[in-house]
């Protein structure tokens, strides 16, 4: 991608992705050394996209930083940040705190690591990551922080357990349903016999974090997101990764299981019954809507806007499962072009043969003009073939463009903030009946 | 105002030796602050907060017409997905039916650019932004990164200025120049008279193409009045002000807030500017009035009954006014003294805390007193002589109110919370959920689309209360549910024992 201005950014800074990350790790406390504005900005932004996500233990307002001024930019900030990684020990308690870097230590150059390693002798359960905002965006804040887990706090293991994995792909914040998300997919996979360690969910714990180093696999559940973490593990710990769309729905959700029992040589017959069961389960609830599905023709043209997980995860579920028809894909985070015959693959290799026009653009703007690149204008033509009934899948940023071309509208991916979300996951069988209950609901609301 | 011939506008913190670090009774602080005592103090823990970054984002973004670019990493600038919402309210208000929202761009400098420097990269984001958007005006706001590796803004923007049309606007809020947030204001405000507000008169141009016209438009300026809203002020709290200015026969010219460009152009030509906090707009005001001879008013936050009253008051006086607005006084505190009479008796002997910016702290304790409630602490997130008036209205009720001057930082919060144990905490967004999560009722002190300012703001805020205290399961059950983060010990000791320094400067 071009090294361009943005427009409304979607995503936060790798600072801000690093503190989402950390806070949502179990008994996690992060130690910002940052300006004090990082810490308002995170959270601001966090609030306004990620479904009303809350501080949570010690994040928001709560986060310790170091709060640097003019005068520690000039001699440098490491004295002011021992002072604060000092108290915040004393006064805060955790089970592992994690020193993050905004934009202006990195850049004067403040030694963190050295500090790290001094308390680690005397005893602190502490790590450092460098997470300046200029390094990227949240998801590269996700990778980095949970990189200095495998390489700072993960403890070696000789042995490897055969059916133990970590689940990474599925970024906190930037994935407003990650909670919900990563629990669908730890739970599909718990049916397969599979131990996972997914780091964020109830289920997980700061000590089954440090013992991870013995799982057999990483599985990313995404083709972006968590891959250099997923080679940190591999790096330092011997444990191979492997990668697999984001799923969504019974068509791409039963792909993904088949990956991953092939890659840890999980008996066949154990995979088919359950791809049957959860297929049977879908078919129990879907049974129920097709009536209205057919009398109410809530077959849709759709726009499908979202980060590399979600444009194709959706696109894939709303054409093979729901048959819809998404004319139009937007793929907001930054993809190499190297990177983008992932993307294609997915939409190439659509049961439904549906053809999808790819676009790579984040600017809302710019997404309009797109639009009106592939679907012909209104015109003043007695009988024209437009865009409807259509419906936009995308970001709260794509409600003005809805309405304008009179589409509907669903907010999936980031940012959310015209929606709240507590424990709502699309990944999986049992997640894409929800996004079919949300997706038919906003049409079902006009009657 | 030398300060004008300057890039960027002084620190509040030169300025007007603003501190953000106290602790103690509420009596206690004049002192300290006179002698300068209180300056060069700071936290040996201390939580994120907010710079002086997120209040110009709220106001510039919420301008008509107006493109704003935050020029600087990825990050900053994402709190307008979260501020964004009362600009969206604000564009519906004015008839727009399919708002857009903040309208805003990030120059996104990365790695490359913090080693070669990200000027061609703003130049290139105005130059597409003023083909992309033709908008009015364009607003360049520098962050951190730009304000350490030396990229020239002003020089940036004067190289481009000839091939665009929108007016820019380079303005100066780099997070760590100042650790009083409110130096965003004067920021915004110097950047919009040095490169907007040029005292150009429409009626010398042939505006008005009679003479007639030209002394119509003399006569509606002796009556046309600069109110001064805030971003925390909400569509409500501006229609109270400006029914209550209009009974005076006054029209408004409001900005900065969802204001368009004009508003500034016209802003010289107002009979008076009226400030609605001091601690916001003086730095504005008072250049309109040595520049372009306009008066103001600004010592009075219209928030409370007695202060809104004393707000009308000052700006009567300035106009000639005062029988109006003592007949307007009069009628309308009778009228809210009848509606709440049925409200008060909830809310008696009940106690509070209040958070926020300075002004808006003092003058929303200051209307809890007066409905009979009692006030337990009071943290404004900063300090300066504008506070000074209300602090002494509050000390001269109950000189042992605590007053812990600090931009958030819960965890001094949760200890007096603790130890005080209010009924109602009112306090900024983002900081409420700290009180919420220690049991303790919650009203927001500003937004929400409610209405907080003049007479239907001291109503609206009894009603709110009576309702808050009506109901406090969810507070608290949630407090019984999760736990603070600070260990058992905080609770024992001394909440201030954090802040340190604070000996005169040398």
């Amino acid at each position: 991608m071009k090294n361009k201005f943005v427009e409304r950014p979607r995503t936060f800074c790798a600072l801000g992705g690093a503190l989402i990350t950390a806070t949502a790790l179990p008994d996690v406390i992060p130690i910002m050394h940052a300006v004090m504005g990082c810490g308002g900005s995170i959270y601001w932004n966090q609030y306004g996209s990620t479904g009303y996500l809350g501080a949570g233990y010690c994040g928001g307002l709560a986060a310790p930083s170091s709060n640097i001024q003019e005068k520690d930019i000039v001699f440098g900030g490491v004295e002011r940040l021992e002072e604060q990684a000092r108290s915040t020990i004393g006064l805060v308690e955790g089970g592992l705190y994690i020193i993050m870097t905004g934009c202006t230590p990195d850049i004067i150059g403040d030694d963190i690591h050295s500090l790290v390693r001094k308390l680690q002798a005397e005893g602190a359960n502490i790590i450092g990551a460098e997470t300046g905002g200029f390094r990227g965006d949240g998801y590269v804040g996700y990778d980095i922080v949970l990189s200095a887990l495998a390489k700072g706090f993960v403890t070696p293991k000789g042995r490897r357990k055969t059916k133990k994995v970590n689940l990474l792909g599925i970024v906190p914040g930037q994935d407003a349903f990650w909670r919900g998300n990563l629990i669908k997919l730890r739970s599909l996979l718990g049916r397969l016999g599979i131990e996972v360690n997914s780091f964020f969910t109830e289920y997980d714990s700061l000590d089954g974090i440090k013992g991870s180093g013995d799982a057999s696999l990483s599985i990313v559940a995404s083709e972006f997101f968590g891959v250099k973490a997923a080679r940190e593990f591999e790096s330092a710990h011997g444990i191979p990764y492997c990668e697999s769309p984001f799923p969504i729905g019974p068509a791409a959700t039963e792909i993904f299981l088949r990956k991953i029992a092939a890659e840890l040589k999980i008996p066949r017959r154990l995979v088919d019954s359950l791809v049957d069961e959860e297929t049977k389960n879908y078919f129990r609830y879907v049974e129920r809507i097709a009536d209205a599905y057919n009398d109410l023709d809530w077959q849709r043209h759709a726009v499908v806007v979202g980060d590399a997980n979600y444009a194709p995860a959706i696109t894939k579920f709303i054409a093979d499962d729901l048959g819809w028809l998404p004319e139009i894909m937007v793929v907001t985070s930054p993809v190499g072009e190297e990177d983008e015959p992932k993307i294609n693959r997915v939409v190439e290799d659509l049961e439904s043969r549906c053809p999808v026009h790819v676009v790579y653009e984040s600017d809302p703007t710019e997404i309009k003009k797109h639009f009106w690149k592939y679907i012909p204008r209104r015109t003043d033509a007695l009988h024209q073939d437009i865009f409807s009934p259509g419906f936009v899948i995308g970001s709260h940023l794509e409600r003005e463009f809805a309405s304008d071309i009179g589409a509907d509208h669903l907010t999936v991916s980031s940012p959310v903030g015209n929606r709240v979300v507590l424990n709502r996951g699309y990944a999986g069988f049992d997640g894409s009946l929800s996004l079919i209950e949300d997706l038919l609901s906003v049409i079902a609301f006009q009657r | 105002m030398s300060y004008i011939d300057a890039k960027a506008a002084p620190r509040r913190e030169d300025r007007l030796g603003t501190c953000i670090e106290f602790g103690g009774l509420i009596g206690d602080i004049a002192k300290p602050f006179c002698e300068g005592c209180l300056k060069n103090r700071s936290r040996a823990f201390s939580q994120g907060t907010i710079c002086q970054l997120l209040p110009a984002l709220a106001i510039l973004t919420s301008l008509q017409e107006t493109v704003v670019i935050a020029h600087g990493a990825i990050g900053c600038g994402g709190a307008v997905h979260s501020l964004g919402s009362s600009v969206r309210l604000g564009q519906w208000r004015s008839g727009d039916k399919n708002p857009k929202g903040a309208l805003w761009l990030s120059t996104n400098l990365n790695e490359q650019d913090v080693t070669s420097g990200g000027e061609v990269k703003l130049r290139e984001a105005i130059l597409e932004a003023d083909r992309r958007y033709r908008p009015d005006a364009i607003i360049i706001l520098s962050t951190c990164v730009p304000g350490i590796i030396g990229d020239d803004i002003d020089s940036v923007t004067n190289d481009v200025k000839d091939q665009i049309s929108a007016a820019l606007l380079p303005v100066h809020c780099e997070g760590f120049k100042t650790k009083v947030m409110a130096t965003a204001y004067d920021a915004i405000f110097h950047s919009f008279l040095r490169n907007v507000v040029d005292g150009r008169d429409e009626t010398d141009f042939g505006v008005y193409d009679n003479e007639a016209a030209v002394a119509a438009e003399a006569i509606r300026r002796k009556r046309l009045v600069n109110l001064m809203n805030v971003s925390s002020m909400t569509g409500p709290d501006q229609n109270e002000l400006t029914r209550l200015l209009n009974k005076l026969g006054l029209e408004v010219n409001m900005l900065p807030c969802d204001a368009h460009p004009d508003a500034f152009r016209k802003a010289p030509f107002a009979a008076l500017s009226i400030g609605v906090c001091p601690t916001h707009d003086d730095y504005f005001m008072s250049y309109l009035e040595e520049k372009f001879g306009v008066p103001f008013v600004g010592g009075q936050m219209p928030i409370g009954i007695e202060n809104t009253g004393t707000w009308l008051r000052q700006v009567a006086a300035k106009l000639g006014l005062q029988e109006t607005a003592e007949r307007i006084i009069e009628s309308e505190s009778a009228e809210l003294n009848r509606a709440l009479e049925p409200i008060l008796p909830s809310l008696k002997g009940r106690t509070a805390m209040l958070s926020a910016g300075e002004m808006r702290t003092l003058a929303t304790a200051v209307l809890l007193q007066e409905l009979g409630m009692e006030i337990l602490a009071v943290r404004p997130y900063h300090y300066d002589e504008f506070g000074a008036v209300e602090v002494e209205k509050l000390s001269g009720i109950n000189p042992s109110i605590r007053l812990n001057v600090a931009t958030a930082q819960p965890f001094e919060a949760v200890n007096m919370i603790n130890r005080a144990k209010p009924d109602l905490y009112i306090g900024h967004n983002s900081d409420n959920v700290w009180a919420a999560k220690c049991g303790v009722s919650v009203l927001p002190i500003y937004g929400t689309n409610s209405i907080y300012s003049g007479y239907a703001g001291a109503y609206d805020i009894a009603r709110r209360i009576r309702r808050h205290l009506a109901n406090t399961s969810f507070n608290d059950k949630l407090s019984r549910n999760v736990r603070q983060p600070y260990r058992k010990n905080w609770y024992s000791e001394d909440p201030f024992k954090y802040i340190k320094g604070g000996e005169l400067s040398a």
